[in-house]
């Protein structure tokens, strides 16, 4: 079974209540590490400009990018549940080695301010779920923009879409999270609501 | 900061309900585990919906009660004032100071030259201004406080002379039920009134609402849940409105059969809006000079209200904040009669949006703001009279300094401060600093280094509200009570607002049985004197193990339900018994900056005053998302997500050769401060915005570094007493670092 995320970009205001419940419930210290980061994408212009909101964490890939690239096999993932995980104590830190981080593609690999930093990242919140509990982010999120779960079960609920601003799919990796795109409107074409 | 281990079992941890953080609209629910007497992480409301959930702020409390800057003992100031220089003392020291600076400083001067300056800057009933240091000093004899409703005094002054009462507001989950919601200077999205607006938006657009933001900023409200924004000049809006109201007139979209049969005045607004009163009429071409919004979206704009029914126009507060900006509440309230939406489900009264449950203030003392005779109710919005007393809070600085001799009621010498930032919240930061250098004693009670607590002579250090019982109530829209448990002991040294005042209490020779109750004793009673909250809660014990108490509705609250239903025998309560679009008792103020019907006046340092030659762009002071207002601004989990900048459109920023990231200066002749800037499109140009809070950061030379908005702010009221933080004029010009070190 392998779990994963959900993500509605449409009902995200950008507003890191997902990146600071994260990093309160795992007690990751203020600094250059969150398990949960929130992206502001701007384009187009005035007076029609176009924003969103991408909150990514770990996709906890079915071939994930950072296992392949680790020399010292810290990271794998769960057979359980597919949840892709660190183990700190075999990671070199980030003064030895940053391999991980330059093999993933949505910076979920992360590096705290200490002195030889061992990677940390997302680990979809696993000893939640045996109380019950979905991830913080996931019940924390003010739009409920956030869900988690067995990937399948996500699919059936939500569709199939892997497509979002802001985000660029990895063929290769398989990610386990479905999104609810923002829509683009084509730059210089007014949105108009006229006749409601 | 204490830590929770990885793999740790659950079972070692107690969970305590708690909530509410600080000056905020949103009363929110956490539950914080402890283990061994430390709280080691938070979790938000996860019962059955709607969520009391906490949001990012909330979420980074566990931070703020442990942060390393957390005062931890009493301090005596050592160098000279708002230097910031201190040594510790202990308690005794610390309070036998005040009490006896008190004693003095009444004998000599008299109790009316203390002042105290008490907000809103922590959630609670019993923690608060006036049930601690306004409780204490009026029975020492009295002391002056400033006058004025900083957030909303506009609003409640339209409200009282429109509606006659404060009570305008539907629940928040009544938007699901709109056709059309119009969120006029509002953002939902970053500042929290109400914890779940955000939420019944989400389910109004899925319910089909159609959603449209005005704001002079594209704000992440504006960016998730309009389906149009349309940009505004600060000060402005009420020459848009008052053209919206032409536009409904003249294709007779408005609902004469409402303000036939509801309202008084309307052929008077009429005659001003069509030009017959002064000749000229308020067209869209008039309101667009104005405002910047294009003429054919003004109609676009007034057909849409007019035609969706129902529609909720919901009127933020900071359009009000401005010059002349009760005219605004005044001129929304108009609309919503014109379009026959008040007091019907999906639409709304367009004022002051305090709902019937839940409201902020309880029962006992709602009934001085509502109602009563001809005289007490010019009494209320006879401001010059509220001011014999005491300064308008905007010009507390220039009382300081000019006292009696300036014209203003009283000569005040020492300054007790709690709850509260004034010098970084109040406007003309570098005014303040002179004010305050002014006093003979300032005593503040604080959690921080704030730019206030730095002006002291003594800086008392005070719980956060994980350290005290308190119960809240929100202040609008929401229909709960929250029962904020002491979640840990307080830490290091400090003690609550509450203690404080009791220990003092015993040095000035007051016995007053109040503090000798415990504290838990006290939130009781607190509780019990509202007189709503018991027979809905009934079970006192389990209220406080729960944490929340959330009233069970079969449905939105309706502002005036009644009195558009049955009005024969529920008139409105204003003298009339209709809704005054025509007020008697605002013609009666004789005031022509406060005229009798809703007017556009086109405000001071706004885009048409002549000192626009000088400061050509307009400053507005928007909601921070990591911050409320100044609380928030030292957190290390908040204060690197989204650093403070100057927003500054493209236009204005191409013509000064700025480009994004560059360190600007901005400045007016009230001062100056220097930050990055933000080049965006997401800003009207002519406008550009500084996010309220940044903690005031002076450098040798006097000059801001943080991007405090109120070093350039004017310390000045409007007329009825509206707040103009959003009416200043400023210039913007490229940083040129000089190699000197003082930079």
């Amino acid at each position: 079974m392998q779990m994963g995320f959900y993500f509605d970009q449409t009902r995200c205001t950008g507003c890191f209540t997902c990146t600071v419940a994260c990093k309160d419930w795992h007690d990751i210290p203020p600094g250059p590490a969150s398990w949960r980061r929130v992206q502001t994408i701007e384009r187009d212009k005035y007076p029609t400009p176009f924003v969103a909101f991408l909150a990514t964490s770990c996709y906890h890939c079915a071939q994930p990018a950072c296992m392949s690239a680790c020399p010292v096999n810290a990271i794998s993932k769960r057979g359980q549940d597919g949840i892709v995980v660190v183990d700190r104590e075999l990671c070199l830190g980030r003064d030895h080695c940053q391999l991980c981080s330059e093999a993933c593609p949505y910076d979920a690999p992360q590096f705290g301010a200490e002195e030889n930093g061992r990677m940390q990242m997302c680990n979809l919140c696993m000893e939640r779920w045996p109380e019950g509990k979905k991830p913080v982010c996931v019940a924390g999120c003010p739009t409920r923009a956030l869900d988690a779960g067995p990937i399948n079960e996500i699919r059936a609920k939500y569709g199939e879409v892997q497509e979002a601003v802001g985000f660029a799919y990895g063929e290769n990796l398989v990610l386990s999270v479905i999104f609810k795109p923002k829509l683009e409107v084509q730059p210089g074409k007014k949105k108009s609501i006229e006749g409601i | 900061m204490p830590t929770a281990k990885a793999g740790q079992s659950m079972d070692e941890v107690k969970i305590v309900p708690t909530g509410g953080c600080y000056d905020c609209g949103g009363r929110c629910l956490h539950k914080v585990h402890v283990r061994d007497g430390v709280a080691i992480r938070v979790e938000t409301d996860d019962a059955e919906e709607p969520q009391l959930r906490s949001c990012a702020r909330g979420r980074a409390y566990r931070q703020q009660v442990y942060s390393p800057d957390r005062l931890r003992f009493p301090l005596k100031r050592t160098g000279p004032r708002g230097s910031g220089q201190f040594e510790r003392v202990s308690w005794e020291e610390a309070l036998d100071t005040v009490a006896s600076e008190l004693l003095r400083i009444k004998e000599t001067y008299g109790p009316k030259s203390i002042l105290v300056v008490t907000l809103s800057g922590s959630a609670g009933s019993l923690h608060t201004g006036p049930m601690t240091v306004c409780w204490l000093l009026s029975s020492f004899g009295g002391y002056t406080p400033f006058w004025g409703d900083a957030s909303a005094e506009g609003a409640i002054f339209a409200a009282r002379a429109t509606y006659g009462t404060l009570t305008n507001g539907n629940t928040r989950d009544d938007l699901v039920n709109s056709r059309l919601i119009l969120l006029w200077g509002v953002n939902p999205a970053t500042s929290i009134f109400s914890t779940n607006t955000r939420y019944y938006l989400l389910k109004a657009r899925e319910a089909g609402a159609r959603v449209v933001v005005i704001d002079p900023r594209y704000s992440d409200t504006a960016a998730t849940f309009a389906d149009r924004w349309i940009p505004a000049k600060p000060g402005t809006d009420t020459a848009v409105m008052a053209a919206m109201a032409y536009v409904m007139i003249t294709e007779n979209l408005h609902d004469q059969r409402f303000l036939d049969k509801y309202t008084l005045g309307f052929e008077k607004f009429k005659d001003y809006v069509m030009g017959i009163e002064d000749g000229v009429a308020k067209t869209p071409t008039w309101a667009e000079a104005k405002s910047g919004v294009p003429a054919d979206t003004i109609v676009w704009l007034a057909r849409q209200y007019a035609t969706n029914k129902p529609a909720a126009l919901i009127p933020g507060y900071a359009p009000g904040r401005t010059a002349y900006g009760e005219q605004y509440h005044r001129m929304a309230a108009v609309l919503a009669s014109m379009t026959g939406n008040v007091g019907i489900h999906g639409g709304g009264a367009a004022c002051f949006e305090r709902p019937l449950v839940g409201p902020m203030v309880p029962p006992p003392f709602s009934k001085l703001f509502e109602g009563g005779t001809y005289e007490a109710r010019l009494k209320q919005l006879d401001v010059p009279r509220r001011l014999r007393s005491r300064p308008h809070a905007m010009c507390l600085w220039d009382c300081i300094l000019k006292g009696t001799v300036g014209g203003y009621p009283i000569d005040l010498k020492m300054a007790y401060i709690a709850f509260a930032n004034p010098l970084n919240q109040f406007p003309n930061i570098n005014k303040g600093v002179e004010a305050l250098k002014k006093l003979e004693f300032i005593v503040v009670h604080e959690q921080f280094m704030t730019a206030t607590a730095r002006f002291a002579d003594i800086v008392l250090p005070v719980t956060t509200v994980w350290e005290r019982n308190d119960f809240s109530r929100p202040w609008t829209g929401g229909s709960y009570f929250l029962y904020m448990n002491k979640v840990i002991e307080p830490l290091l040294d400090v003690r609550s607002d509450r203690d404080i005042c009791r220990d003092l209490a015993s040095r000035l020779g007051i016995q007053d049985p109040f503090w000798d109750l415990p504290e838990e004793d006290a939130v009781r009673w607190v509780t019990e004197s509202m007189e709503d909250v018991m027979p809905e809660v009934v079970d006192y014990e389990r209220f406080k193990r729960d944490g929340v108490y959330k009233i069970k509705r079969p449905g939105p609250v309706i502002a005036f339900e009644k009195q558009i239903e049955d009005p024969d025998n529920n008139p409105f309560p204003t003298l009339s018994g209709k809704i005054e679009i025509y007020s008697q008792l605002v013609a009666d103020l004789n005031n022509p900056e406060i005229p009798p019907i809703p007017k556009h006046l086109d405000p001071w340092e706004g885009a048409e005053d002549p000192l626009s030659q000088k400061y050509p762009l307009q400053l507005l002071t928007h909601h921070h998302k990591t911050r409320a207002h100044s609380c928030f601004d030292n957190n290390l989990l908040l204060n690197d997500l989204e650093p403070q900048s100057l927003w500054i459109s493209t236009q204005d920023a191409q013509s000064r050769g700025i480009r994004n990231g560059d360190k600007v200066r901005v400045f007016n002749d009230r001062g100056e401060t220097i930050i990055q800037a933000k080049v965006t499109e997401r800003i009207i140009p002519g406008v550009v915005s500084l996010g309220e809070g940044a903690w005031y950061q002076p450098d040798k030379k006097g000059r801001d570094r943080a991007g405090s908005p109120n070093v350039l702010t004017r310390d000045h009221y409007s007329p009825a007493g509206a707040f103009p933080f959003n009416t200043s004029l400023v210039q913007v010009g490229k940083y040129v670092s000089d190699t000197s070190s003082l930079d």
